[in-house]
């Protein structure tokens, strides 16, 4: 039942950031939320991106979605079709006033696939994610893990050269979310195309990704970019083994020294101002 | 429909109770508890004015109120069927609705469209914004004499009127509603490559109709009142001209059937109304019966 367009054998979509960085506000409100970040991702590669909360991930995938733009350096997407991205925000960012397989269809609609076959394809990324039963429903009868589904139905639909994937499994049961882990692995693996994969498990990062980046502390740079040690096809049996558990183990430290040193500075700064006010 | 806890003494321990939780009816027949809802919500709407009828119907019968100011419900509906056989009731009633609702469609249109305009255009927003305020405050009956200037002493200048003032309100609600929808849905349409044209029809349009929608119900109702005054000042025909020459020669049952067949207009025009919306925008949540402003 696949009715994704199989796709050339040469793959599209790859991804160059350069020097990328962004602020937010003016003067003495000015946020440093990014950078300065380099990044290749290559077509057809799936990396994911962890860093802890704050540090500039959302900013990233923004700005590579166009949403935003770098205050300086330079993003390029290397891409062959008019509508080359899709999304799956944080906050699901589906539409009340469409019903969830108008939702889904959404991406088709803009790129002006005939009705018929955009409900067909909708339908299937629908089932897919069990949401068979509620093609007809609106969006505020479904529950939050239910919305994110389609959400994600939205993205896979669309059938896009590069995804951005920003939390997509965050509102999940944790048993939904390793089927989900499992159907994204196998899709991936069938149909590989790039992929920019948030998320705050790490495992979850090394199951699905060919490479892992951790991010520093706002402004988040890149610290760590490691190459999973596991070719494809895969299955979630690697989290057992002994290279999974070392990379896991190598990704958690360098985070975790960011994070100490990020709760340190806080501390500090808080300290310096109660300092400062005697 | 609250769920009902239900604490019963039962008889077994002396001083221990049991509490029983248990659907109620609403539980186990929805259908049936849906259709006595509905019933007593009908019942409701219709009963209140027929109880207030009644009350005046009994103030003029037992000389609460003086009967030649204010005429017993029996008196008017006596009238208002002598005008409705003599055929002018139907007359102004057409008059009236015809202007009423070409001015409303017109007005709205107009709202719409450059409400739509300077909601998505800060610059347009920025020229045109003064402007249209100071017009807005400008009290409309006082334009009447340059609109007889522009459209003649008849039918033209009152729709004209009409359609001036709810353009106002359409075009202030519009506005804010384009302004207001939220940027995470736009977004969306961005990041999935949607043209100008395709995110306004998927994204801003549905986004902001449902707020559009009050603006031209309370448009509505305004715009019943404007033309009842122009009709006034005016008319040769038309409610407001019934209203106001049946006062002037002291024909207060008259005037009184005038004033209720209004008052229906005004109900029957916002019912309508909001049937439409419902049709047209079935995903806002309509629990309430899709009344409250
Ligand atoms: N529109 C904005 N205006 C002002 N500041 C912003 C804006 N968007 C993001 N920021 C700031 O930029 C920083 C990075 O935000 P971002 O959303 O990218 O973090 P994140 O890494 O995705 O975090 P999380 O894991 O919690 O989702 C934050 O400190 C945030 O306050
Ligand atoms: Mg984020």
């Amino acid at each position: 039942m696949t009715t994704t367009l199989s796709r050339t054998a040469e793959r599209t979509g790859s991804v160059q950031v350069r020097d990328v960085r962004r602020t937010f506000g003016r003067g003495r409100k000015q946020v440093e939320a990014l950078g300065p970040v380099d990044l290749d991702v290559r077509a057809g590669e799936f990396v994911s991106i962890v860093g802890p909360s704050g540090c500039g991930k959302s900013t990233l995938l923004r700005a590579i979605g166009g949403l935003i733009r770098p205050t300086s350096g330079r993003i390029e997407l290397d891409v062959v079709g008019d509508h080359p991205l899709a999304m799956i925000f944080q906050d699901y960012g589906i539409y009340p006033w469409k019903r969830v397989l108008d939702n889904v269809r959404f991406g088709l609609d803009i790129q002006g696939v005939p009705r018929r076959e955009g409900d067909l394809r909708a339908r299937d990324w629908l089932e897919r994610l069990g949401l068979g039963d509620f093609a007809g429903s609106w969006p505020h009868e479904l529950s939050g893990g239910m919305r994110q589904r389609v959400s994600i139905a939205r993205a896979m639909t669309a059938d896009p050269e590069i995804l951005l994937m920003d939390e997509p499994f965050a509102a999940l049961d944790a048993q939904l979310r390793a089927l989900l882990q499992e159907e994204l692995l196998q899709i991936s693996q069938r149909d590989p195309r790039t992929v920019l994969f948030v998320t705050h498990s790490l495992a979850e990062a090394i199951l699905l990704a060919d490479r892992v980046v951790v991010m520093s502390a706002r402004p988040g740079r890149i610290l760590l970019d490691r190459q999973v040690p596991f070719g494809r096809p895969r299955t979630p049996d690697i989290r057992r083994s002994p290279e999974f558990a070392e990379l896991e183990d190598e990704l958690w430290q360098t985070l975790r020294a960011e994070v100490t040193e990020q709760l340190g500075t806080q501390r500090e700064a808080l300290g310096g101002a109660s300092d400062g006010s005697r | 429909m609250a769920v009902v806890d239900q604490a019963s003494p039962t008889s077994t321990p002396a001083r221990g109770r049991t509490i029983v939780r248990q659907p109620s009816r609403a539980e186990l027949d929805p259908e049936r508890t849906h259709r006595r809802r509905r019933l007593l919500e009908t019942a409701l709407a219709i009963g209140v004015p027929v109880c207030l009828l009644l009350l005046w119907q009994a103030a003029s019968a037992w000389n609460w109120i003086d009967g030649r100011l204010y005429p017993a419900p029996t008196e008017i509906g006596r009238r208002g069927w002598d005008l409705i056989t003599e055929g002018t009731l139907w007359h102004d009633l057409f008059s009236t609705s015809r202007r009423v609702l070409l001015g409303w469609a017109l007005g709205s249109a107009a709202g719409a469209v450059l409400g739509v305009l300077m909601g998505s255009s800060s610059l347009l927003r920025k020229a045109l914004e003064p402007t249209l305020d100071a017009l807005y405050v400008v009290p409309k009956l006082a334009l009447l004499p340059i609109l007889f200037n522009i459209f003649g002493l008849g039918e033209g200048s009152q729709i004209a009127l009409v359609a001036i003032t709810v353009f106002f309100f359409v075009w202030i609600a519009t506005m804010a509603a384009i302004m207001s929808v939220p940027e995470g849905y736009r977004d969306g349409g961005h990041v999935f490559g949607a043209g100008r044209w395709q995110m306004f029809r998927h994204v801003v349009f549905p986004a902001a109709a449902p707020q559009m929608m009050v603006g031209a119900r309370v448009a509505a109702g305004v715009a019943v009142l404007v033309i009842v005054a122009a009709e006034f000042l005016v008319g040769e025909d038309g409610l407001g001209y019934l209203i106001f020459s049946s006062r002037n020669l002291f024909i207060n049952d008259a005037m009184f059937v005038g004033i209720v067949v209004v008052a229906l207009l005004g109900v029957l025009f916002a019912q309508v109304l909001r049937l439409l919306e419902r049709v047209l925008l079935p995903w806002v949540d309509h629990r309430d019966g899709g009344s409250g402003q």
